[in-house]
């Protein structure tokens, strides 16, 4: 009889869970990218768009605290931040236990759980020149044993995952540990990059030649329905481990670092809107490849997207000057803006047969031409007003920037002017100026064939106008660019850069040598710059790295090398109906973050 | 007849060679490095080195060349250099969203075409005839982007009578849902010089011997024009929609990107930007293929529509 009741009260609480399940509406999030995804094997990633997918499919061993600013490392798939010695060179890595793999046939409906070895075959991977990674570069020199590994496969084609190198040491099932060759206290970061997600062995093996069609990840979502470059479906990871949404309030970036005395005001509502709730609380995550700004622009309008990110020539629609329209306001809109941890900024190749050289002339030449760029022009005209003035080489909420920093290029046409007077740069008879010896002088900038580059030459144009220079135009494929720009071929070009990291280092390095033919565009080579650079790859972030960041910056400055121009501000526009947002400057995606209210979205 | 279509598909090779080798020497003359972009933002001339190998534009171009030639004779043009997709999925799946749209364009083009044209025929020179023509060409003269841009704020984001955007994986649901307003941008801009040019091949058709004795014979306006005038202005106008047959194969690049459809239009521009070579090879092969083809078909319908043309 007891046990009749007993099955009966079963099975009606089981009708109730049932029905309150089915009740219970899906939560769906409707997102935008601007470009089309390149696959999800996070080792071949290099593209934004695709990391803020993979940063929900896949965990590293780190990631950056959702509200702190400046950003902070926090453990991630690790239990705890790693324990650093010897002076940076050893890293220990302990993982979470019971962190398993999203659901794959290839597990045969085995969980799987995530330990140190995936973690080791994971950095491996990166070396492998069959994955040809982008993001090689975070760990390539560094770790004791894996380069050779990498060597070693380029000459036998196999790379083999089954070695045992000094630098990638199992201590036990969760524990790893990282013997660098050299200090590197930033090496946590490389850590922290969705590329670096943890994947398991059997999973790539399996689909080899295909894996970035089968991502399995240990993160909050998996990968649903997928039409390539069309719309992209995110699941909850049914294996996903209890986590609870708790982070602290962050500093307000206008009062000081300190979040305990200077809490940022906005922070208050995310905390109030997400503290406690289960992550992710989000079902469904439906993301549309929709590369017009204008179909995002206005999709958002419709509701039909609860986020997007407001391109440059609609702002003015949306804002004045750094706050929402009212019309949006009174439609609840939120506006998040940030500043982008990125850098615009001017070189002149340092080894041009007419511009480069150290001679005084060369010099004074180059500062002149960077002293005739009107940055508030370009922030104005090309940016429409969503930029700022930055001429420090690290951007704000880098770690190592500096905004008191005053540069000494700074917009002067007169100054520009009476300097190349005093040099002996003469004007000819056809009113533009000749070099010291006579010669003519012109100024060969390289854009790419896009609209906005068309508007760069216009500006160009203008600013050596200001110094009576010849402009010349030099029109390339964005490929071709970065073909010509790493064999020392630019002689002028606007580049830019956004962190990978929130260390001032991922910045620095851009003028670094021995990085000629990598990424050091100005072909800059002065061994007294290196120098003090390479004293900075020892040190941790402290006021003494950042004496020495300013005297790098300072060099570059006096040497005519480059002119950091601008920092670009990103603006994000979210529903109403959409809770717990913050926009993050260097989290590709904080979509498991978040929570909808679904009774504030208007009905269809 | 069986002797015409082999000496023609016997033709067709020479021809298809030349493309082959225009393409192949315009892409590694001008075409970009990939493998600079492919590398990433820190790469070493090591890496690039590796990529270059791996891709095998490090051999010589003889040996690229016979490589391109086996993958055109094998139909396999390999993996996508940027994506690792296989090309051939890339066709097969994105072929389906762009046919979605400008086969009903094209039909419901040359319908409306040929229906105005035979219209303003009748009265040529009429308020008709002139005011339908100024609008042809005031229509022809704004961009398709123009009207991308407003159609889509005035249609669908202020009155709302479509979608701003979107794609699904039903055929009739993209048909009577998000393929409308594109369709009828597209309409828009390609109906005018279809306008102006069939109403030519008609009016030149008008003016003829036959069509006068016809009228002399009592024959009825109506009969005139939808049976002797448009069987005989049939032939330029079958010519012109052949001709048009292989644009099907690249898409409509600014229809598919601002309605944010998965077309194979907009995974061409962007090889070209990427300088993904083997999408790019595989859509100028398959274009010139389907240009020859179209072609000869069209030599095949003459004889269908008028049965004096001799094929041998």
């Amino acid at each position: 009889m007891i046990n009749h009741m007993a099955k009966r009260l079963i099975i009606l609480l089981g009708c109730m869970v049932s029905l309150a399940y089915a009740a219970t509406p899906e939560k769906v999030l409707h997102l935008e990218l601007s470009a089309a995804e390149t696959g999800f094997d996070p080792v071949a990633t290099s593209d934004l768009n695709t990391a803020a997918i993979e940063q929900q499919l896949f965990e590293a061993l780190l990631t950056y605290d959702y509200l702190a600013r400046p950003v902070r490392l926090i453990p991630r798939l690790a239990a705890t931040m790693p324990v650093v010695t010897d002076q940076g060179k050893t890293w220990v890595f302990t993982l979470k236990k019971g962190v398993y793999f999203c659901p794959d046939p290839v597990f045969k409906g085995q969980l799987r759980e995530a330990t140190a070895q995936d973690v080791v075959y994971t950095i491996m991977r990166f070396m492998d020149p069959k994955n040809r990674s982008p993001y090689k570069f975070l760990v390539d020199g560094k770790i004791i044993g894996l380069d050779e590994l990498g060597d070693e496969a380029r000459k036998s084609g196999h790379f083999n995952y089954n070695a045992s190198i000094a630098g990638l040491e199992v201590l036990d099932r969760y524990t790893l540990k990282i013997r660098l060759k050299t200090t590197d206290y930033n090496f946590s970061h490389a850590m922290a990059q969705p590329m670096y997600g943890i994947v398991a062995r059997e999973v790539i093996e399996s689909y080899a030649g295909d894996t970035a069609s089968h991502p399995v990840g240990t993160g909050p979502y998996r990968l649903g329905r997928w039409i390539r470059s069309s719309l992209i479906e995110l699941e909850k990871n049914p294996n996903f481990r209890h986590e609870v949404w708790d982070f602290g309030s962050g500093s307000d970036p206008k009062l000081g670092s300190d979040p305990k005395n200077n809490p940022d005001p906005a922070d208050a509502r995310v905390i109030a809107q997400m503290k406690g709730k289960t992550i992710p609380q989000i079902d469904r995550i439906d993301i549309q490849v929709i590369e017009e700004s204008q179909s995002a622009w206005l999709s958002f309008g419709k509701g039909e997207l609860d986020m997007i990110g407001l391109a440059g020539q609609f702002a003015p629609m949306a804002l004045t000057g750094d706050r929402l329209k009212p019309a949006l306001i009174q439609r609840g809109i939120r506006l998040d803006r940030l500043i982008d941890p990125s850098i615009a900024y001017y070189f002149i190749n340092q080894q041009d047969p007419v511009l480069g050289g150290m001679s005084r002339e060369r010099i004074a030449l180059r500062r002149a031409i960077f002293m005739a760029q009107n940055d508030e022009e370009m922030i104005r005209v090309i940016h429409k007003g969503q930029a700022f003035r930055n001429a420090y080489p690290i951007p704000d909420g880098v770690e190592g920037s500096d905004p008191n920093y005053r540069s000494v290029l700074n917009y002067n046409p007169r100054e520009a002017n009476h300097l190349l007077d005093q040099m002996g740069y003469a004007k000819g008879p056809d009113g533009y100026r000749r070099l010291p010896d006579g010669k003519p002088l012109s100024v060969r900038y390289t854009t790419s064939l896009s609209s906005q580059d068309r508007e760069l030459d216009e500006m160009m144009k203008k600013s050596l106008d200001r110094l009576s220079i010849h402009f010349e135009s030099e029109k390339l494929k964005f490929p071709e660019i970065i073909k010509a720009e790493r064999q020392c071929r630019v002689q002028m070009r606007l580049s830019g850069w956004i962190a990978d990291y929130p260390d001032g280092d991922n910045f620095m390095q851009l003028w670094y040598g021995p990085h000629i033919h990598e990424n050091n565009g100005s072909c800059y080579q002065d061994p007294v710059w290196d120098r003090l650079y390479e004293k900075t790859l020892t040190m941790p972030a402290s006021l003494q790295r950042d004496t020495i960041y300013r005297q790098l910056a300072r060099l570059l400055e006096l040497n005519g090398v480059t002119k950091v121009s601008t920092s670009h501000i990103r603006n994000v526009l979210s529903q109403p109906w959409l809770l717990g947002y913050k926009a993050h400057p260097i989290l590709p995606s904080v979509w498991s973050y978040l929570d909808i209210d679904d009774t504030q979205r208007p009905k269809p | 007849m069986i002797a015409y279509l082999i000496r023609r598909i016997w033709q067709m090779i020479p021809t298809l060679l030349g493309v082959v080798l225009l393409v192949f020497f315009l892409f590694n003359w001008v075409g970009g490095d990939p493998a600079y972009v492919l590398a990433g933002k820190m790469a070493s001339p090591e890496d690039i080195a590796n990529i270059r190998h791996q891709l095998g534009i490090d051999r010589p171009l003889w040996e690229q060349l016979w490589i391109f030639i086996r993958q055109i004779v094998s139909g396999d043009f390999g993996d996508s250099w940027s994506t690792h997709e296989p090309v051939s999925q890339i066709f097969r799946t994105r072929l389906g969203p762009s046919m979605t749209l400008l086969i009903p364009l094209m039909i419901l083009e040359t319908a409306v075409a040929v229906l105005m044209a035979l219209l303003v025929s009748a009265f040529r020179g009429s308020l008709l005839d002139r005011s339908l023509m100024v609008a042809s060409t005031m229509v022809m003269s704004i961009s398709l982007l123009v009207y991308i841009i407003v159609g889509q704020y005035v249609f669908a984001s202020v009155l709302g009578w479509f979608p701003v955007k979107g794609w699904s994986q039903q055929l009739s649901q993209n048909l009577t849902t998000y393929a409308v307003l594109p369709v009828l941008l597209g309409l828009l801009v390609s109906v005018a010089p279809s306008l102006r040019l069939y109403r030519t091949f008609i009016l030149d058709e008008v003016g003829q011997d036959y069509v006068r004795t016809a009228r002399a014979k009592g024959v009825s306006e109506t009969r005139i024009l939808w049976v002797h005038v448009l069987r005989n202005a049939g032939i330029p106008i079958v010519t012109n929609l052949l001709m048009g047959l292989p644009a099907l194969l690249t898409g409509a690049f600014l229809l598919e990107r601002f309605f944010a459809i998965p077309g194979i239009g907009r995974e061409i521009i962007l090889a070209v930007e990427r300088s993904d070579f083997p999408i790019i090879k595989a859509a100028t092969v398959y274009v010139a293929m389907a240009t020859l083809v179209a072609n000869l078909l069209g030599d095949m319908l003459y004889r269908v529509l008028d049965p004096r043309v001799n094929l041998d």
